[in-house]
């Protein structure tokens, strides 16, 4: 905040002293300096990813953030002063991500930014965001260190996605009583070779192991984020001969997984834990949604089981012609808390907003309890509802969801916290 | 090496440098700051792929490799170890040549497409190493928390405006040093092998150890590019060492003009521009690019400066000299 | 290094088996991609860095020929047609003018499809990922050999690519079209003295080249999803393979497929986080040791 200050400073010095050589026809480069009226647009600046293999990152986080801003601009805005959502795409490369933040925030106008990136785009995106002194949010990254480790801690850096270790936690407590009912103790799992997979798996088996001592992890594979061919994991499972498999494999990859193990008639008498099933594009997508598969609730129009999701869900639909999936919700979500700043800050400053947004609490579809709290202590989101389930192949796919109890979650978190060496 | 001519190409780039510096006064948009910094990183690292490919003969499809070590060693350099930002600066450029050297004997005896290729399994490889190692480089996800970037000689480069002066004299620095490098009798012995290897070998040259040397100076001055990028984004990730990064090198060189030493950097330029103007203007980026692209190689069919040269020549009737 | 479960792996039948029919599996769609590289390479001299687009739009457009007829025969034959026409269309106006120029140029207009292909198929078929799903008569209960496990969809698979293979061979060896290809492939110049039309030999290679890709494409799209960018992959291995086998050989895509198929199904087990690496490793040693490949000829 101070730096901005001080740029704010130098760049009245050199208006002066732009104004007396313009005189000598040298023209000032780039875009004119903010001017003061009114009821100038608010603009939010939006760097996400909109091509590639993950376009569809960016283009449901989009989707739920154009959303949220029309609503707040048709409830009249702040005091008549519009939102406006300048979106752009880094291609999924996190240098052309701090490159766009930089031009959103110096060039274009934005005062704050909704940053849509994933993992790795995120933490370029933060570096930015610490050395230049803006509100950011992220909302697609869900990599716990970027708000649980003290180092990555800025004032003004918020996460509202999901986190890891709070799906571990509800996850595995499910896990080791579906394992338990069962008779489940022979386990192994099959997840992306990069930080997300290494990571949630780890903290899933973690749990699970917590909730259920008699389970047993026998081996794990680790097949390439995008890899085309899973004939070697399949194999490699099958010889294994678990009696449940977990994987944190997404999207098209999970899509490729599944239809490509039901070949190999490796679901038929294992209960598959897929945190990631629960997805519109996924479902949708399987063409053979297999029997005994659980999942995490990546979004689902019946979770939570309330008017507001619905509603929320089948106005997407209506707008966009496509299904939610998770990175909608949590975009909206995102956009929420920021709009609630800026209201509570009545403006765009950024000390403001993020004193606000400190411990906030606002109403959401996806809460647990119909509200989410940004929590004071390390900037990111608690209280949405995180549910797993076994799942049918039609809505509302996961019938009897158990809901994750918080309670239990920030107990356990806190340990965990404190195992990494995040807190004393 | 005629002394004089470099003279006037030093003070040539003492008056751009002063030029440069002079900007920030003049112009209070980062826009053009930031362009400036990471112009600074790509105009050196495409003319250091253009020692090989133009001037050697050598094409390098993995030279990423060393942009990318530049980043990741200062990076880690900075992050684990509280040292001054130039002393830093020597280590990881020495880390680069070091690597290049290793990598660079293995490869240099191969021709054309297996020298290409082999530099690009090098490449992978060592990206390969750098998701892998996840406790040393943070994996696919980068150094995390940022560069902490003690103040030097008046400088913070926090500050962004500093950051651009210290890329700009950088830059300048190291685009001088390397046109020294390709005007002096090595430049022109590595002209020669080039042109020629067998009448090289005949006259006695070590066509081996010139190609080698080509390759480690190359290889260092793509570190100092990878440096200063590592400064922009306070971090380094792996797409700095992926094929996609060594591929943007070679489109700037072939868009700028393999023949002139000015190419690679005016190839930059163009590349960076096209990509902020597209990117701000339409979502459907890869038409256009894929579009502009096919404009140079089918129907300039030449980079830029080459096109100009040729043009000049013709109307003129005099040779230019690269 | 797992060592200890690499050896298990041997000593047993059903793991020997299995995994030997995985490599097969990896190794048989990539030989159908690697095959039509190493054709174009051989022949034209071209190094085609569009061909992992290929594959990639001959998977779209199978997807959407079996989502019209619901015939994966159809559909099949849909891919490979049509990236065969859109190959033939890239060669004559595009890679013709290009010929004489260094592999850089090459690279740039092959580079400049790729962008564009992506976008395309991103603005016809949606950025979301997309899966065709198996159809219903191969929906069968796997094979059971020796304990070993193979899906019959990938026996099939394996049937096809050896057929096209040895098809491939017949007509290289034994017909006059063969002789033709082979000597245009050699010299080019003599060829067309002797009146033979070679830019039609060149365009015709490259269509079926092109065609191959597609055809492995169609192929594999009902086990794997696509989406836009998903012919970077397929395009750096085709690489390794045509490099290790020795480009410009038929028989040497044939040993490199295989043989990268079988690093992957029995590295998997030994080296489980490092595969990348061992590929590029084995890559970088036959670049050093025989740079023309195992299976090709030192000439070129």
């Amino acid at each position: 905040m101070k730096k901005r200050s001080q740029a704010v400073a130098s760049q009245q010095r050199r208006q002066v002293i732009k104004g007396s050589v313009a005189a000598l026809g040298l023209a000032s480069i780039g875009l004119p300096s903010i001017s003061l009226a009114q009821n100038k647009p608010i603009r939010i600046g939006m760097p996400t990813i909109l091509s590639g293999r993950v376009a569809m990152l960016g283009e449901s986080s989009r989707n739920a953030a154009i959303m949220g801003v029309e609503a707040f601009n048709a409830a009249g805005g702040l005091n008549g002063r519009m939102v406006e959502l300048v979106i752009r795409d880094s291609k999924g490369r996190p240098d052309e991500a701090a490159r766009i933040t930089r031009e959103l925030v110096n060039s274009d106008g934005c005062d704050m930014i909704l940053d849509a990136e994933a993992s790795s785009g995120a933490f370029a995106v933060h570096e930015v965001a610490r050395d230049l002194g803006f509100l950011v949010i992220h909302t697609c990254s869900e990599t716990s260190s970027l708000t649980a480790d003290p180092k990555m801690r800025i004032p003004n850096g918020f996460r509202a996605a999901r986190q890891g270790v709070h799906d571990a936690i509800v996850g595995g407590e499910y896990a080791g009583r579906v394992a338990k009912e069962k008779g489940l103790n022979r386990w192994m799992s099959i997840s992306p070779d990069y930080s997300y997979g290494l990571d949630t798996t780890a903290e899933f088996f973690e749990y699970l192991k917590y909730f259920n001592k008699d389970v047993e992890v026998v081996n794990s594979v680790w097949p390439k984020l995008f890899q085309a061919d899973y004939s070697e994991p399949i194999t490699r499972l099958l010889q294994g001969k678990p009696q449940a498999i977990y994987s944190c494999l997404w999207g098209g990859d999970l899509t490729s997984f599944i239809d490509q193990a039901s070949i190999y008639g490796l679901m038929k008498d294992r209960q598959f834990f897929g945190v990631n099933m629960a997805d519109y594009a996924v479902l949708t997508a399987i063409k053979a949604v297999p029997p005994n598969i659980h999942s995490g609730n990546r979004y689902l129009k019946s979770i939570p089981k309330t008017a507001q999701n619905a509603a929320w869900c089948d106005a997407y639909v209506a707008k966009f012609k496509t299904m939610p999936l998770n990175w909608s919700w949590e975009n909206a979500v995102g956009i929420d808390f920021m709009l609630a700043a800026i209201k509570q800050a009545n403006g765009t400053d950024t000390a403001k907003m993020s004193e606000a947004l400190k411990g906030m609490t606002i109403k959401s579809p996806f809460g647990t309890d119909g509200t989410i709290t940004m929590r004071a202590s390390d900037h990111t989101i608690i209280d949405y509802a995180i549910a797993w389930g076994d799942l049918t192949t039609k809505e509302p796919y996961m019938a009897k969801p158990n809901l994750g109890d918080w309670k239990t979650v920030l107990e356990l978190e806190k340990l965990w916290m404190k195992s990494k060496g995040f807190i004393a | 090496m005629i002394a004089g001519s470099f003279t006037r190409e030093a003070l040539i780039a003492a008056i751009v440098l002063a030029i440069l510096i002079l900007i920030p006064f003049f112009s209070d948009s980062s826009a053009v700051v930031d362009f400036g910094i990471r112009l600074a990183a790509f105009a050196v690292f495409a003319t250091s792929l253009n020692m090989l490919v133009g001037f050697g003969g050598m094409v390098s499809f993995g030279h990423a490799l060393y942009f990318g070590a530049g980043a990741y060693s200062f990076g880690l350099i900075m992050q684990h170890f509280q040292l001054p930002i130039p002393l830093a600066f020597l280590l990881a450029v020495g880390f680069c040549v070091t690597v290049a050297a290793l990598v660079g004997a293995i490869c240099v005896r191969l021709k054309e497409i297996y020298f290409a290729f082999l530099t690009l399994a090098f490449q992978m490889l060592f990206h390969s190493i750098i998701i892998s190692w996840t406790s040393l480089t943070g994996g696919d996800q980068g150094l995390m928390g940022g560069l902490p970037r003690p103040p030097f000689l008046g400088l913070d480069l926090v500050n962004p405006t500093d950051l651009y002066w210290f890329a700009v004299v950088v830059g300048v620095g190291s685009l001088l040093a390397m046109r020294y490098i390709l005007q002096s009798p090595f430049g022109y012995t590595l002209r020669m092998v080039r042109d020629n290897p067998d009448r090289a070998k005949f006259l006695g040259v070590n066509v081996w150890r010139v190609k080698l040397l080509a390759f480690v100076l190359a290889g260092g001055f793509a570190g100092v590019g990878g440096i200063i990028m590592a400064l922009l984004v306070s971090g380094a990730f792996p797409e700095f060492t992926y094929w996609t990064m060594s591929g943007e090198a070679v489109f700037m060189v072939l868009m700028g003009g393999v023949n002139t030493f000015i190419g690679p950097v005016l190839g930059a330029a163009l590349l960076l521009g096209f990509n902020d103007v597209i990117t701000r203007v339409t979502e459907h980026h890869g038409l256009a690019l894929g579009a502009i692209i096919l404009l140079f190689a089918l129907v300039f069919k030449h980079g830029i400066t080459d096109f100009i040269v040729q043009g000049w020549q013709r109307i003129t009737g005099k040779k230019v000299q690269s | 290094m797992d060592s200890e479960a690499l050896l298990d792996c041997v000593t047993s039948l059903s793991c020997i088996v299995t995994q030997t029919s995985t490599g097969l599996i990896v190794g048989s769609l990539l030989f159908l991609v690697a095959t039509g590289l190493t054709l174009i390479f051989g022949v034209l001299g071209i190094v085609n860095f569009a061909h992992g687009s290929l594959y990639m739009l001959g998977a779209y457009i199978a997807l959407s020929a079996f989502r019209i007829t619901d015939s994966f025969i159809l559909a099949a034959i849909a891919g490979a047609l049509g990236v065969g026409l859109f190959s033939l269309f890239f060669e004559r106006f595009f890679m013709r003018r290009v010929y004489g120029a260094d592999v850089l140029m090459q690279l740039l207009v092959c580079y400049a499809f790729i962008l564009i292909l992506d976008d395309t198929v991103k603005i016809i078929w949606g950025s979301e990922f997309q899966s065709m799903g198996m159809p219903a008569y191969f929906q069968e209960p796997p094979v059971f050999i020796a304990g070993g496990v193979i899906p019959v969809f990938y026996i099939y698979l394996i049937g096809i690519s050896a057929s096209i293979g040895i098809g491939l061979w017949l007509l290289l060896s034994k017909t006059k079209i063969g002789k033709i290809v082979r000597a245009a492939a050699v010299n080019p110049s003599m060829t067309s003295a002797l009146g033979l039309n070679t830019s039609l030999i060149f365009a015709g290679v490259f269509a079926f080249g092109g065609a191959l890709a597609g055809l492995a494409g169609a192929l594999a799209a009902p086990v794997r999803s696509m989406s836009p960018g998903m012919g970077f992959s397929i395009l750096i291995e085709s690489f390794i393979v045509t490099v290790i086998g020795g480009m410009g050989s038929v028989s040497g895509a044939l040993v490199g497929a295989l043989l990268i198929g079988l690093i992957r199904s029995f590295g998997s087990i030994g080296f489980p986080y490092f595969i990348e690496g061992i590929m590029f490793i084995a890559m970088a040693i036959i670049l050093v040791v025989k740079p023309s490949g195992l299976m090709g000829k030192e000439t070129r």
